[in-house]
Parts: structure tokens; C-alpha cells; sequence
């Protein structure tokens, strides 16, 4: 506190216009510092609804299609943190299984595995206080330990994920006590790794973003194959031995495979109804998540490809890390355009969606019935069977424009 | 000390926005900018950091039973806005730093000396209340003037609305008062009346707001979910899906080194 003066407020016209000789700035809200003032209408893009039309009426209500939540204020930071910590995480956790069982022979993937996540850790923390609105206070992160925060949870991580892999980095191959307190924090960080590339979905999962709430339970998997996929890979570009390439090859492709699958399960989680599953079809995340699929596609493609060369190794692993940035960059995005959406909050919801399914409660707070979608009208219609196609009597499906 | 909340009936609303500016003055908060919205006469929009009580207008091509209009169909509804002071308070616990803490009359505060601006909060509240302001870096959001409350004051707003729309006291008092009264507006004809988030019975999601409202219409007309969750009730499931994606993680890594080593033995 105490960082401005009442003076400077004055000078800066920034609407309080409170004369220092006459009152001072003592009110709850008088520390607040200003440089630009606010906008009144927070989508300053074209009105969605006519002046003046609320849209009491309409089938969808809304409050003159405002958004009915905060748009998340993160900037491009967090999600290249969210594929950083996965990196990271996904790391350590093969680095331990490398020095654990991989004998002699991977001893030197371990110690690389160290470095990786050592690195990934440090660069993590510096994406994470770039985004802080009050970067010096990057400290009171660690100031208490709140377990219904995946922030908190994830902050302690981190920072003892950092810790022990600066750790065994720096008892990496030394002799006697110190080398073994260097693979024993190793062995703490391959732990510690697990969380670390999970956590952050988890993050997404708990927050009121409807379309990262509806995905609570693919997020997590998304993010954390996503992370396998991304060390795999980085691994993959940096210098390696042949034999270490098998080990990195078999992780990265497992990563991948999974990343392809549990990007379907978050599309079906997501498509319970059309406004959640939105943001995930169209606009920059729309895109973006296309590119991530196509991206991971094509470096599992390439990876599997039978006598590879070494550009195709190159491109595989470009190509998988591109996929694992897109990912993250979409979800990001898809989030955003959710909250700004004020149906993506109010229609699940209102079909038993919201607190609904946890609570498991019948009325909405204004007393009326939750809207049960009847089962029958999810059902895609059956196609119905064609015995006359054995006649030759079969007409041919006319396609729908 | 007991617990302290607003009853905000919005059958009594006039849209006079005594309470947007008294506190603004109160709070000693900066302007928002002389702008139109051009949607309606709302030219607030929405609340936000420097905005802690905003009056919605909502212009409605319905009539209400118990006004009479001369031409058309057509009523106003006009509702003060403010932060819930939820029960079950979204950006509280979501908060990783402990800047929002539950104050001795059971209101939800942020520490403006603590808050390190990590925004968590606002992506967590499930009514888009607190918000960040960017050149401040920091979370702000309605303290039902704790800086009053301990002075024995009313707040700013209750104090000054002149139609007693804002309606601050005790809970439980107010909870009685506002059953009262929508029994009254019931006799009258005006069906529609309820409490929106009177307790945690009609709003499990939340556990019940300290700062309740009455409402005559959909909550989404108003621009308040139907059915509002703390995040934090859902996130149980995705720490249970991030266990048994770790435990994938740890097969997928131990696998891929045993099959790799004994392709290198083979
Ligand atoms: S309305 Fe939002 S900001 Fe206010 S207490 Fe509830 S969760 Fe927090
Ligand atoms: S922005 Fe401030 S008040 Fe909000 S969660 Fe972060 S530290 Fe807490």
C-alpha cells in the first residue's frame, strides 16, 4: 500500500477529481490506479440485439446479449505455460523411469530428463509471474496452501518440482551422498511431475467457464497425453543416442495416440449441447483446434511412417510439438469465446447442467423445472432398412444442401 | 457480529443509480467513462473493478399485472446489481494467495495489499462479479463497505437508495422481510415474484447468497444464471480424472523404457 500518492491521483484525472486539501483518498477503493478509464460496454463490437430489445421474450433470454460472466483475463503467457509445465512434467517423470529400470544404457536420457525439467520449470515460473498483475507479489503465491485452489495446489507443485530438479541436476553424477540426494530429489521430481502436467486442466476444469466445467473430466487426460506427447518430442530434437531413440520414440508415440484419442473425448464431453461445444467448431479456436488435431495427426503419421529418415524424424517431432502448442492455445481461446457467450452459461444450465449435476436438485432458482432433454430427440434418427435395396428398388439419398 | 447481506428488491427500483454513484463516492472508486452503451438506458453494462453496484434496465415488450400502461405491452424491469456474497463463495476458494477472506459479518473481501493479480478469481466467479483491472493489476469487487460496516454504518448504497430497493441487515431478517413481501406482491397479483438465492435451498450451487434478490422475471433477463455452481463443487471430478491420467503417465513412461531397453538388448 502507500504506493501512490493522493496528489498524483489528482493530477491524473482519472475521475475521482478529489481535491487533496479538501479530502483524502482513504476509501476501499481509492488505491485502485488508473491510467486508462473503463469502457462502458465491455463487447465494443456491433450490438447483438436491437437497442432497446432485451431479449426478455426470445427463445434464448439474455441481458441484451452481454456476457453473463468475466472473460478470463490471462494473456498469451498461460497457455504457452500450460505446454512448458507439461514439458516439464512429462520430463521428470521419464527421466526417473529412465534411471530407475532403464539400466547403464539410459543413465545419460535421465540426466537429460533432469535438464529438461529443470529448465521447464524455471522458464515455467517466468511465464507464470509475466502474467501476475502484480508481478512483485509473485511470493504470496506460496503464503498459505489452499487445497480447493488448483492454483495453490499447482503453485507448490511447481515450485517443488523446480526445486528438486534444479537439485538433481546439480548431483547429477556425483559421487557418495550428494549423488544420491541428487537421484533422490530426481525421484521426487519424476513424482512431483505427474501433477505438474496435470493440474493445470484441472485449473481450467474449476472455474466457471462453461466449456472448460463441461470438459472437467477429459481435460486433465487431453492435457496430460498432450504433455508425454511434447517431452517426447522436444527429446526427440535434442541429440540423442540411437538406443535412447527407440525409448523416445515409444513415449512420444503413446503420447500422441492418446492426445488423438482424448481429443475426441473432450469434443464428446463437450457436445452435450451445441452453444458448449461452439467455441470448439468456429472462430480462432475453432481453428486452432483443427490445427492441433491435423498437427498431431501428421506426427503420429509420420512417426509410424516404415523407414523413416532423419527430416522425417525432424518434422514428426516439429510437427508434435506444434500440435501440443495448438492444443493448449485452443483451449485457451475456446474458453474465452465461452464466457463471452451468455447462452453457453444460461442453456446448460437450465437443462440440469449446472449445479444441477452435482446437487442433483430439479428447480432452477427461479422455482421452474429444470429442462430434461428428452433421451428419444438425442438419438440419432435410425436409417431405415432397406430391404428394397435387395429388390434393385433403391432410391438413392438425396443429399441435404 | 452475525451475518450481514442486502435484500435487493427489485420490484421497488426505479433506476435512479443513487447507489452506483454513492459508492462510487463512498469508495472513492474512478469513473468508467462518460460512454453510451447504446443498447438502453444502461450505461453502466456491467459491473466490474471499478463498478461495484450496477442497475440493469431491462425494457420488456410484456406488461406487468400490476401496472396499466396506456399503448402497448410493455413494462420496465430495473435491478440493482452487486456481488452475491456467496455462501460458497467462488473466488474464495479459488483465491491461491488468501486475498479474499470471509470477514466477521460473513462477507467475502479482497485484501487489495495481498491480491498479487493472478485473475483466478475471476474466471471462478460464477456470476462474472470481480473483475481485474488491468493498468492496476489487481481484483476489485463490492466489500459491502466492510470500511462502514465496522464503523456500524449502513452501506453506501442501502443508504441511499431512496425507494428502499437496497435493503441491508441481517440475514436471517432480511430472508423473514423479503418472504413477506413476496407474499404481499403474490396477494396483489403480481404472481411471478421470487427470491432468487434466498438459501441454499433454492440455489445448492451456492449455498444461498448473502445478498439475495426479487425478481419477476427469467434470472437470465437480469443477466444471473438460472443455476449457478461454485467450481469448486465440480472440480472433485477432475482431480479424480488427473489421477488416473498420472497413473497413465507412469505406465506410458515405465513402458516405453522397458520395451525400448529390451529392443536394445534383442
Ligand atoms: S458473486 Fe462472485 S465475486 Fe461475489 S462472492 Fe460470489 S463468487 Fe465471489
Ligand atoms: S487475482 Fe488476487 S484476489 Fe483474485 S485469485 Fe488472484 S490473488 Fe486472489
Amino acid at each position: 500500500m502507500g504506493d501512490i500518492r493522493p496528489e498524483d491521483l489528482e493530477k491524473r484525472q482519472d475521475g475521482r477529481n478529489i481535491d487533496s486539501r479538501l479530502g483524502d483518498l482513504s476509501g476501499e477503493g481509492a488505491q485502485q490506479r488508473v491510467k486508462d478509464t473503463d469502457e462502458a460496454n465491455p463487447s465494443r463490437a456491433l450490438l447483438r440485439t436491437r437497442p432497446s430489445v432485451s431479449g426478455v421474450n426470445a427463445e434464448e433470454p439474455s441481458y441484451y446479449g452481454q456476457p453473463a460472466l468475466k472473460e478470463p483475463v490471462w494473456i498469451w503467457s498461460i497457455p504457452l505455460y500450460f505446454y512448458v509445465g507439461g514439458v516439464a512434467g512429462a520430463a521428470s517423470v521419464l527421466g526417473v523411469a529412465a534411471e530407475a529400470v532403464g539400466g547403464e544404457g539410459l543413465r545419460k536420457l535421465g540426466y537429460r530428463c533432469r535438464w529438461v525439467g529443470a529448465v521447464g520449470d524455471i522458464v515455467s515460473s517466468g511465464l507464470l509471474i509475466h502474467d501476475l498483475g502484480r508481478p512483485e507479489r509473485l511470493l504470496n503465491m506460496l503464503r498459505v496452501f489452499r487445497p480447493t485452489s488448483p492454483m495453490s495446489v499447482g503453485s507448490w507443485v511447481m515450485v517443488g518440482s523446480g526445486a528438486m530438479n534444479s537439485a538433481a541436476v546439480l548431483f547429477a553424477s556425483r559421487r557418495g551422498w550428494l549423488g544420491r540426494v541428487g537421484d533422490g530429489a530426481a525421484v521426487a521430481a519424476g513424482l512431483l511431475g505427474l501433477p505438474l502436467a496435470g493440474y493445470t486442466a484441472v485449473l481450467l476444469a474449476n472455474t466457471a467457464v462453461p466449456v472448460w466445467q463441461a470438459t472437467r473430466k477429459s481435460l486433465p487426460l487431453l492435457f496430460m497425453s498432450s504433455a508425454v506427447a511434447s517431452a517426447g518430442s522436444l527429446l526427440e530434437l535434442l541429440p540423442h543416442s540411437s538406443h535412447e531413440a527407440k525409448v523416445l520414440h515409444l513415449f512420444s508415440t503413446m503420447g500422441k495416440v492418446g492426445e488423438l484419442m482424448t481429443g475426441v473425448a473432450v469434443r464428446h464431453e463437450a457436445s452435450g449441447l451445441e452453444v458448449l461445444e461452439r467455441p470448439l467448431k468456429q472462430g480462432v479456436s475453432g481453428t486452432l483446434w483443427k490445427a492441433a488435431r491435423v498437427c498431431a495427426a501428421a506426427s503420429l503419421a509420420l512417426g509410424l511412417w516404415p523407414r523413416r529418415t532423419r527430416w522425417m524424424k525432424v518434422a514428426g517431432a516439429l510437427l508434435g510439438t506444434a500440435g501440443a502448442i495448438a492444443t493448449r492455445f485452443a483451449m485457451f481461446h475456446a474458453g474465452k469465446a465461452s464466457a463471452r457467450d451468455p447462452q453457453a452459461t444460461f442453456q446448460p444450465q437450465r437443462e440440469a447442467m449446472g449445479a444441477a449435476e452435482v446437487t442433483g436438485h430439479t428447480h432452477a432458482s427461479d422455482g421452474k423445472p429444470f429442462k430434461f432433454p428428452l433421451p428419444v430427440l438425442r438419438e440419432t434418427p435410425r436409417r431405415p432398412e432397406r430391404p428394397e435395396a435387395a429388390s434393385g428398388a433403391w432410391e438413392p439419398e438425396i443429399p441435404v444442401p | 457480529m452475525g451475518q450481514k447481506g442486502f435484500f435487493t428488491d427489485t420490484t421497488l427500483c426505479i433506476g435512479c443509480k443513487a447507489c452506483e454513484v454513492a459508492c462510487k463516492q463512498w469508495n472513492q472508486l474512478p469513473d468508467d467513462g462518460f460512454q453510451l452503451t447504446g443498447m438502453s438506458y444502461d450505461n453502466t453494462g456491467h459491473l466490474g473493478s471499478s463498478t461495484w453496484r450496477h442497475v440493469a434496465f431491462v425494457e420488456r415488450p410484456v406488461p406487468l399485472p400490476t401496472q396499466t400502461v396506456g399503448l402497448l405491452d410493455f413494462s420496465w424491469l430495473m435491478a440493482s446489481d452487486v456481488c452475491k456474497h456467496c455462501q460458497r463463495a467462488g473466488c474464495l476458494e479459488a483465491c491461491p494467495t488468501g486475498a479474499i477472506i470471509r470477514t466477521e459479518f460473513d462477507t467475502v473481501y479482497v485484501q487489495p495489499d495481498v491480491c498479487n493479480g493472478c485473475g483466478y478469481c475471476v474466471a471462478a466467479c460464477p456470476f462474472g462479479v470481480v473483475d481485474r483491472r488491468e493498468d492496476d493489476g489487481r481484483a476489485w469487487k463490492c466489500t459491502l463497505c466492510y470500511d462502514r460496516l465496522g464503523e456500524d454504518m449502513t452501506p453506501a448504497c442501502a443508504k441511499a437508495c431512496p425507494t428502499a430497493s437496497i435493503q441491508f441487515g441481517d440475514v436471517d431478517e432480511l430472508r423473514e422481510r423479503a418472504q413477506r413481501r413476496v407474499e404481499q406482491l403474490h396477494e396483489k397479483g403480481l404472481e411471478q415474484a421470487y427470491l432468487y438465492g434466498a438459501d441454499a435451498e433454492n440455489q445448492p450451487g451456492t449455498g444461498g447468497l448473502n445478498a439475495f434478490f426479487l425478481l419477476v422475471d427469467k434470472p437470465e433477463v437480469y443477466n444471473l444464471p438460472p443455476d449457478p455452481v461454485v467450481p469448486t463443487m465440480k472440480g472433485r471430478e477432475a482431480w479424480v480424472s488427473a489421477g488416473w491420467g498420472a497413473l497413465g503417465m507412469a505406465v506410458v513412461a515405465l513402458g516405453a523404457v522397458l520395451l525400448g531397453r529390451e529392443v536394445v538388448r534383442g
